[in-house]
């Protein structure tokens, strides 16, 4: 036996309505964007204004005041003793307020020149997903081509970009043509870019004579790649800019699908094994090369202005390669 | 006896076909492109715009061998086929780029030309063996009346008859018609064969067809084509017959029917199969250009006779994928597109919109070919965009427009032309008010730039049917 639903509350009688007043069902606000495409990034996420946010803020902002208090202080004392050395003192304090200032300043240009870039894919990839018209998509071009408006290498894809849009090109075939004619030079470049540093680490990491010494060399050339990487598709990040892009890449390392064949770590360690087999700093050189490498690839995906195509998405293959005749080179 | 006899013929022939393209395939050379379409759905625009863009490797950003760089030039060579006139790209090109531009006359005969690609390959393996790839296409220009001819292959006068029969007995057709049924009653299908009542008839059954091919109710489905333009045949016996109504008489040789039946399966047999033996049947690939807006101009009736005309003409074509053993069955079509000509005409955001109303109306077809195991794709074009989308402000609303010449004019305009319906059913007879979709003018200083003719989405419709094997 069922309960009868009609004593439940909120229960309400079949009947009729005037579809004069009927609204339209809103759109599912979840389904726009929270599941990100096969090979694409995640949209950047929304940073919980947390305790451990509050903490760092004020944690700052004592600093700042305790060397602030201090400095008064100091220039102070310098003022009793000689106003000469007490004003060059109070020069140098505001040298370095204004320096301070200008670099600040910096940063969050750079900043926002990432987040613009961020917001750029997103819209993109939204266009892409819903169609449009080519107007809806004539700002999105006009953003992507400004960031590259001041390279004399790209004026020649800048202009023939203009010639190949018409008015009769819709959402998607503008977002096509401009990754096709305008980010594709950039793409290989950024690939070259990835192989080299691939290369140096994998030769770096055989060579160096002590484990920590290769583990900074790692590092550096790893961070390196990426500021090459995010100064040639959008800006040069800066110190905060590249600490977020660092963030977004611990992020995204394993959803930004790196295309090729025998995708997967496993199959890149693998390949390490067999160069191991040979000779254990060669195997070490393979794998923190290609590691690099998927850095550098997961460095693209998060800097191109556009989401890559499925059918152009940079793969480990030629990568690969590279490093595998490494050994014929250094022999 | 014949009928089996005629039957192994053609399966040797289609044999024959099937080695043919699979040698051609082989060798990896050349492609025959089988542009298809009614009259005046833009078959020799087409063409022309197709090589003049190739030729100055021109305004084609999605073909990928352009797009990557790879593609090195293109020639016209001499066709394979010498009996054949060569497609008068000159001319054509010379009408679209005159100083007072203007369309290339209708196609009146068959012509052909060859365009050789040479490309670098983009696999490893193919550049390094071979450096430059070379592919020759064959593309074939003809009346496209002539194409209405090749439903009636599956027919036998009997059925052909009955059938144009009763379309002649709907308007629009009926009141054309008055002069021919006038006649018809007349005779008797089972009186003599007399010479003069045969010549009588079909004069006035072409004289019908002529005034439906002339008329704006947009119809389409007129057969027999060499009846409205003859080509080569003018006045040859067998251009006179006509659909009979069926009587007992029939297949009696001496009658008057038996005397059309004789000279439809001539027809069939010396007109339409050599017409489609000579440029159908070894295609690789084809597209299927649709003049959709200016049968939407004609309401629903020409909308439907559109359709049928295309469903019935499509039938003929044997699509499927290629592959090492099906050679037997014949020459396959394996890549198809169905475009939408005349994009232009409508603003840009409605393009969306003018592929969905094809797509719907091929459906069945459509849906045949895919079964059949070919690519399908469909998009809608322009092979020389003639105008542009503006927007204009139309109380309070924006509306998209095209700018333009209209034919006959010497000032550009903007025209709304109305807003495409979702579906060709329920369109309804009367859409004057509707819809008014105009002819434009080419633009003038067309290929002065030297980058090939404005077009739209024609790179798009390259790549689909010929960049796979220029890759």
């Amino acid at each position: 036996m069922k309960t009868d639903t009609r004593n439940q509350p909120g229960w309400a009688p079949p009947m009729e309505f005037d579809p004069a007043a009927a609204m339209p069902l809103p759109p599912d606000q979840e389904a726009d964007g929270a599941i990100p495409l096969d090979g694409h990034i995640l949209p950047p996420r929304r940073r919980g204004r947390g305790a451990a946010k509050l903490l760092v803020l004020s944690l700052a902002a004592l600093v700042l005041a305790a060397i602030g208090f201090d400095t008064a202080d100091l220039v102070t004392r310098a003022f009793a003793w000689s106003p000469w050395a007490g004003g060059a003192l109070a020069a140098l304090a505001a040298m370095a307020v204004g320096s301070l200032c200008v670099m600040t300043g910096r940063e969050a240009l750079a900043w926002r020149r990432l987040r613009r870039v961020d917001g750029l894919r997103q819209h993109a990839i939204r266009l892409l997903r819903t169609g449009g018209t080519g107007a809806e998509a004539k700002g999105l071009r006009r953003d992507v081509q400004a960031l590259y408006q001041h390279r004399p290498a790209l004026t020649p894809a800048l202009r023939e970009l203009d010639a190949a849009i018409t008015d009769a090109h819709d959402a998607r075939e503008t977002l096509v043509l401009t990754d096709r004619i305008l980010l594709a030079p950039v793409d290989a470049a950024a690939y070259r870019l990835v192989v080299a540093a691939s290369r140096d680490v994998a030769v770096g990491t055989a060579l160096s004579p002590a484990a920590l010494l290769d583990a900074a060399l790692v590092l550096w050339r790893n961070m390196r790649l990426v500021r090459e990487i995010a100064t040639l598709y959008a800006a040069r990040p800066g110190l905060i800019g590249s600490a977020r892009l660092v963030r977004r890449m611990a992020e995204n390392i394993g959803v930004a699908g790196i295309a090729g064949g025998g995708d997967g770590l496993v199959v890149d360690m693998l390949g390490g094994t067999l160069a191991a087999a040979l000779s254990a700093r060669l195997g070490q050189g393979m794998i923190n090369g290609l590691l690099t490498a998927r850095i550098g690839l997961t460095a693209m995906h998060l800097c191109r202005p556009l989401p890559f195509p499925g059918d152009r998405q940079p793969g480990l293959d030629d990568i690969r390669k590279e490093l595998l005749r490494l050994p014929r080179q250094v022999l | 006896m014949a009928g089996i006899i005629s039957g192994l013929e053609d399966r040797g022939a289609r044999a024959v076909d099937g080695l043919a393209q699979l040698a051609a395939r082989f060798s990896g050379g050349t492609l025959r492109l089988g542009v298809t379409g009614l009259r005046r759905a833009g078959k020799t625009v087409f063409i022309t715009s197709l090589l003049h863009n190739l030729l100055q490797a021109g305004r084609l950003p999605f073909l990928d061998v352009m797009a990557q760089g790879r593609f090195i030039g293109a020639r016209l060579l001499a066709q394979p086929d010498g009996a054949i006139p060569r497609f008068d790209y000159e001319n054509h090109l010379a009408a679209l780029t005159a100083a007072s531009p203007d369309w290339p006359h209708a196609t009146r005969a068959v012509s052909e030309i060859r365009v050789a690609l040479k490309f670098r390959p983009a696999g490893l393996v193919r550049r390094r063996l071979g450096g430059v790839g070379t592919l020759n296409l064959d593309i074939i220009d003809y009346p496209g009346e002539w194409l209405l001819d090749l439903p009636m292959l599956g027919q036998d006068y009997a059925t052909w008859s009955a059938q144009t029969l009763s379309l002649m007995q709907t308007e629009p057709r009926l009141s054309l018609a008055g002069a021919f049924h006038a006649a018809l009653t007349a005779v008797d299908p089972g009186g003599p064969a007399d010479e003069t009542a045969a010549r009588h008839l079909a004069g006035l059954y072409t004289d019908f067809l002529r005034a439906c091919r002339d008329s704006n109710v947009g119809l389409s489905l007129l057969q027999p084509g060499r009846f409205l333009e003859p080509g080569e045949m003018e006045g040859a016996p067998i251009l006179t017959f006509c659909p009979l109504p069926p009587g007992s008489a029939e297949g009696r040789s001496g009658t008057l029917a038996g005397l059309m039946a004789e000279r439809f399966e001539g027809y069939k047999d010396k007109v339409v199969r050599r017409f489609f033996r000579d440029h159908f049947a070894r295609l690789d690939r084809q597209i299927v250009l649709v003049d959709l807006l200016s049968a939407l101009n004609a309401g629903e009736p020409g909308m439907e006779d559109l359709r049928r005309s295309l469903s019935a003409t499509m039938e003929s074509f044997r699509h499927g994928q290629r592959s090492w053993l099906n050679w037997l069955g014949g020459a396959r079509v394996d890549r198809v597109l169905f475009a939408a000509t005349k994009a232009d005409h409508v603003a840009a955001p409605q393009h969306a919109a003018l592929t969905r109303l094809m797509e719907g109306l091929m459906e069945d077809r459509m849906r045949q070919i895919r079964f059949d195991g070919a690519a399908m794709k469909s998009l809608s074009l322009a092979s020389v965009k003639c105008t542009d989308s503006v927007l204009t402000r139309h109380e309070g609303r924006e509306l998209a427009c095209v700018q333009g010449i209209p034919r006959g004019r010497t000032q550009p305009t903007v025209i709304f032309p109305g807003e495409l319906p979702d579906s060709h059913l329920g369109v309804g007879a009367a859409v004057e008010d509707r819809f008014r979709f105009t002819d434009f003018q080419p633009p003038p200083g067309l290929g002065r730039d030297g980058r090939g003719l404005p077009n739209i989405r024609l790179d798009q419709a390259l790549e689909f049917l010929i960049g796979d094997r220029l890759a």
